[in-house]
């Protein structure tokens, strides 16, 4: 059931969903003529129910508290749109009970709600109608919508005529400035470019202060980080995991690498393989010294594939020595995945003299905070003799992982220097030449 | 009522309706005006000239007194059908209660048919016809009818989310409704009673009772053509009849819209 009030009780949640499932119909279009429905008089008992339905959600249930700002997060068909469609009143709930308080704006579908015969000035007043906005609300927020939605001359072209970026443009302008309780916005701000995104952002941030509630679906996974206080993560039909968004993002990004790598996870897990899956083409070396295993780790000693920027990291790297190899040097090295080179340590340059192998074991590289923002990446393992005169085992960018974007908000260029900032009080003239430089370069 | 709010959207989608409809013709809002004058040229030569029938002093006058209310009847039901599943777009994307749809369609033909009874008395005064004294009726039973009409067009557009052979279907109904009701014959033509299986049946009562059309185009012919009083009791059962209908079609609509978002 779905219910909508307008004037709620003070400190009601905005959004009350309560053991939602929603199903759908596998085969479209079953049962819409007579025919179908007279062929079916003979058929739906032999056929089993189960397998013409799917339910993209069952049983969930989450609450939205008035100006709190929730993200979405999730693999595409995750049933995140179905969500927000039933959170709209476009689709019902199968089973369950969503309440909302308030009044909603919601920007689901690129141009929906727009009529491509009519200008842009005529679909303001059509999609601000659907909206349940009367004509004097329109016209008093007219000229905002216009300016709001840069498009200057074209707003009295017809729409059929836009770019899908203004399109994204005026459909926004519409519906922040319809002063909703609650506004539901489904990734399509992706389509605007750079400065109109910023100018959303803007614009979301100012709705907030104001005492709006939003719930956001995106996978710009950074965004919803800078955005939301809270992150739902949702796929195969439930809640996977909500709360904190660095750590819903953090979990989700590593449920992610992991099904990359290796669709089965738990068999992977049960049975490590005897050689490395390093291919062909990214090795190379003698293999008197073998490296057999390389694990990305925290600092508990779990493999991870995703890490966040601060975060420490162990690379362990397993060998095997059939004869006894005196004098190497273990290296490992990381690239961005645009292929820059960042760094290059190995235990010779660290003035590290390793015992002669033999037999199998393994040497840890510690990394105590990880400089590198956001992004891919991977590793590459070396073992050598001193000289560097016989490789006897390199495996070339074969282990990637990933940067997801933690609390640190730093995202330009590929590190953080871990540097902070000052601005140093006291009349100028006291500065000293130094301090004085220092200045210069803050200003 | 949540219908209120959102009056400006039904508003524009009046508007639409009817920009749609003269889009590209050259004559335009003319046809509204113009169509029912031809319809009553082609009915007034052939039940005059080619099958004379019924002697009905007038003819012209007395057709449209009925053919405009059914035209507005049969273009609404018809078009209304459609409604909701023709705008699928909108219904799948935005929130708006639905009944706004086939209202819509139902309220543009209605302005269609305001304008063609101007026609109407029009020539009213041309032939110097007598205006009922209780002319004052008339909006009221043009706000039965079109309670009648939104009631079906309710009913059929939100069962043609479900089952797309209503539209076939009701093209058949329509037509056959459409001899059914004295549009262009005047009732007496049929035989006051008729024997079937041994029962004997009042045809005209059986007329009024199951076809709700036949009773309100009877009502416009009392009050603009043969400009007599209509009969308050019989006034009164249209009256419950349409209503009732009109409640019927918001039930059924408002159970079935739920799920248009997906059906559609």
């Amino acid at each position: 059931m779905y219910i909508r009030n307008d004037r709620p009780a003070p400190g009601a949640p905005v959004v009350d969903v309560r053991h939602v499932s929603k199903r759908f119909r596998l085969r479209r279009g079953e049962g819409r003529s007579f025919q179908d429905a007279f062929i079916n008089l003979f058929h739906r008992r032999r056929r089993s129910r189960g397998e013409s339905h799917f339910w993209p959600l069952r049983d969930v249930s989450f609450q939205v508290y008035p100006n709190e700002a929730l993200g979405i997060i999730g693999p595409n068909g995750s049933g995140k749109s179905t969500l927000l469609k039933m959170l709209a009143g476009i689709l019902e709930p199968t089973e369950g009970t969503i309440l909302v308080n308030g009044r909603i704006s919601a920007l689901l579908e690129l141009g929906a709600g727009f009529h491509p015969d009519l200008t842009g000035r005529e679909n303001i007043f059509l999609n601000g109608s659907m909206y349940g906005l009367g004509r004097g609300e329109i016209r008093a927020r007219l000229d905002d919508i216009i300016e709001f939605s840069e498009l200057g001359r074209f707003i009295d072209m017809p729409i059929k005529h836009y770019s899908s970026g203004m399109y994204v443009r005026l459909g926004f302008a519409v519906a922040i400035h319809t002063d909703p309780d609650l506004l539901l916005v489904d990734e399509v701000l992706a389509v605007g470019d750079a400065a109109f995104q910023n100018k959303c952002m803007r614009a979301i941030y100012e709705f907030r202060r104001r005492g709006g509630t939003l719930i956001l679906v995106s996978h710009d996974l950074g965004t919803i980080q800078a955005v939301c206080d809270r992150v739902i993560w949702y796929e195969e039909g439930a809640i996977q995991a909500m709360g904190e968004p660095t750590q819903v993002v953090m979990e989700y990004l590593n449920h992610v690498a992991l099904r990359e790598e290796d669709p089965a996870p738990e068999e992977a897990a049960s049975s490590v393989p005897a050689e490395s899956p390093v291919p062909e083409n990214h090795r190379w070396g003698t293999r008197r010294v073998q490296i057999t295993r390389v694990e990305l780790c925290d600092d508990t000693g779990t493999p991870r594939r995703v890490f966040v920027t601060g975060a420490p990291m162990q690379i362990r790297v397993h060998y095997r020595a059939p004869h006894p190899i005196e004098d190497p040097v273990f290296g490992v090295a990381i690239h961005h995945q645009n292929g820059i080179h960042l760094t290059g340590p190995n235990t010779d340059l660290s003035g590290l003299t390793l015992p002669t192998l033999q037999g199998e074991g393994q040497v840890v590289y510690r990394i105590p905070a990880l400089p590198l923002l956001a992004g891919d990446y991977t590793v590459s393992v070396a073992v050598h003799n001193r000289a560097d005169t016989e490789m006897y085992d390199y495996h070339d960018r074969a282990y990637p992982f990933r940067i997801a974007p933690g609390q640190n908000r730093e995202r330009y260029g590929l590190i953080t220097l871990g540097g902070s900032w000052e601005v140093p009080t006291g009349p100028a003239d006291a500065c000293t030449p130094e301090l004085a430089a220092k200045e210069r370069l803050v200003g | 009522m949540e219908l209120y709010r959102f009056r400006v959207l039904l508003y524009y989608l009046v508007v639409r309706e009817l920009k749609g409809r003269y889009k590209s013709s050259v004559l335009g809002f003319l046809w509204t005006l113009l169509n029912p004058l031809l319809m009553m040229l082609v009915f007034t030569v052939v039940f005059t000239v080619i099958l004379p029938n019924y002697a009905v002093p007038q003819y012209p006058i007395f057709l449209l007194c009925g053919l405009l209310p059914w035209n507005y009847f049969s273009a609404s039901v018809i078009g209304s059908i459609h409604s909701v599943v023709g705008n699928a777009n909108l219904v799948k994307k935005v929130y708006f209660p639905r009944e706004i749809l086939p209202i819509a369609t139902v309220l543009a033909q209605l302005i269609n048919f305001l304008l063609a009874l101007l026609v109407l008395f029009a020539l009213l005064l041309i032939f110097r016809m007598p205006l009922s004294p209780r002319w004052w009726m008339l909006p009221l039973v043009i706000l039965l009818h079109t309670c009648f009409t939104i009631g079906l067009a309710l009913i059929l557009s939100a069962v043609n989310v479900y089952y797309r052979d209503t539209m076939m279907i009701m093209d058949v109904v329509i037509m056959a409704w459409f001899f059914l009701t004295p549009v262009f014959y005047p009732l007496d033509v049929l035989p006051r009673s008729y024997e079937v299986l041994g029962f004997s049946l009042n045809v005209h009562r059986l007329m009024y009772i199951l076809n709700p059309m036949a009773s309100l185009i009877n009502t416009y012919r009392d009050l603009l053509y043969l400009g007599t009083y209509t009969e308050m009791d019989f006034f009164l059962r249209t009256a419950v009849t349409s209503l009732g209908v009109l409640a019927l079609g918001y039930w059924i609509f408002v159970r079935l819209s739920p799920n248009f978002g997906e059906e559609v």
